[in-house]
């Protein structure tokens, strides 16, 4: 790019080029017509949060007609104050992108095939899972005969979405299961 | 008055929230690219990137590395160079919008011959104009021209999580640059306002130019 032309224009720009020919009135009007409607016009605004970290920055949703038009940062939210990061800003092209699966994929054992499956079929499968896991492999006693009533086949990993309220419901889940390997999404 | 931006580059992280906002706001997709060793990525501006953090290290006297970040874009300039060369070939390509300051490139840019275009595209001092090969248009920041006329703030500074940037009228945004200068000449003694005045986006740079970008400043 260090053509010479760049540099000829460096050294005259600020001088008699720019003053004689912007002030020959190349009309300034036909800004108005360059568009200057608000692409989120009619719009209805929905408050969501992103998904990605454990911040949860609240972002606006703007939707038209049950299409998404826009996501930007939600300012009334005291973490984000209407800021997001590079992924939180890019909640609209992940959305819309077409490689984003929009129903449960499940790849059977063995299998080298994702099949897509129904929403109702995959907690009805992950349930039975459980329970099968549980009665099998449940230890209710250790060496020394102590109760200790214990899962070890099964863990739990949590989300950063889940709220101290959700996060308390899923701990007791788990320890009413007996499941003591719990961690969370945001450390791995 | 027209509008300005500040672009603390002493407070940027390099998040890369401005490009991506900026993307996403004027539904660019997204285009193929490689890892070139560099978080710079996409390796420079395109039709489908108006916003680019630019990424620099070098080593300093005392061997300590610095690693600088830019987040380049178009300047908006007071008396814009692409538009008098634009006009030149075809009036209205480029305008100026006279209540923003903003400079845009309009649908008539696509009349442009290619040399015209190529010689637009030169003609910046800050090497930001594309042609977009598809449309045949230039292609550059617009100022987020809609959202301003309307009252909202550029995406890209909407986004930020740093207080990077900043946006307003040109006389506030001038005097929080001056009073930054101030503060952070303690701690960068060579820091600069590239161009203040004759550009709206305005850098504050801590270092020299060459320590950022080659067409970080004029």
């Amino acid at each position: 790019m260090n053509s010479t032309r760049r540099a000829f224009l460096k050294g005259v720009s600020a001088g008699v080029l720019c003053i004689s020919l912007s002030q020959l009135g190349f009309d300034l009007t036909e800004a108005k017509a360059y568009a200057k409607e608000l692409k989120i016009k009619n719009c209805r605004a929905v408050t969501s949060v992103c998904p990605f970290c454990a911040v949860c920055c609240q972002v606006i949703a703007y939707e038209r007609n049950g299409e998404l038009i826009a996501t930007e940062g939600d300012p009334d939210f005291p973490i984000n104050e209407g800021s997001l990061c590079a992924k939180g800003a890019s909640l609209w092209s992940m959305y819309t992108n077409k490689h984003r699966p929009t129903k449960p994929m499940y790849r059977a054992p063995y299998s080298d095939k994702w099949v897509e499956k129904d929403w109702d079929w995959t907690p009805d499968r992950i349930a039975h899972l459980v329970k099968e896991a549980r009665d099998k492999d449940l230890i209710l006693k250790n060496e020394k005969g102590q109760t200790v009533n214990r899962l070890e086949s099964v863990f739990w990993m949590g989300t950063s979405h889940a709220s101290n309220e959700e996060c308390a419901a899923i701990h007791q889940a788990m320890k009413g299961l007996g499941v003591v390997s719990i961690d969370h999404q945001a450390r791995v | 008055m027209p509008k300005s931006f500040l672009i603390d580059t002493t407070r940027c992280t390099a998040c890369r929230g401005c490009q991506m906002a900026c993307k996403d706001w004027h539904n660019l997709p997204a285009i193929e690219t490689k890892q070139t060793g560099t978080h710079q990525n996409p390796p420079d501006l395109n039709p489908c990137n108006y916003k680019l953090v630019r990424f620099h290290e070098h080593k300093t006297a005392d061997g300590r590395v610095m690693w600088n970040f830019f987040p380049d874009q178009c300047r908006h300039c007071i008396h814009p160079v692409c538009k008098d060369v634009a006009d030149m070939a075809v009036p209205g390509a480029i305008i100026q919008d006279e209540a923003t300051g903003a400079i845009l490139c309009t649908e008539k840019s696509a009349q442009l011959s290619p040399e015209d275009a190529q010689a637009v595209i030169e003609a910046c001092p800050y090497n930001i104009p594309r042609l977009d090969p598809v449309t045949k248009m230039l292609t550059k920041c617009d100022m987020c021209f809609d959202r301003v006329s309307n009252g909202l703030l550029p995406m890209c500074v909407k986004s930020c999580p740093t207080g990077t940037m900043l946006f307003g009228e040109r006389s506030e945004i001038l005097a929080e640059a001056k009073k930054r200068l101030a503060k952070i000449k303690k701690t960068f003694p060579k820091a600069f306002l590239a161009d203040q005045r004759d550009v709206n986006v305005i850098f504050l740079l801590a270092e020299e130019k060459e320590h950022y970008y080659e067409y970080a400043a004029f």
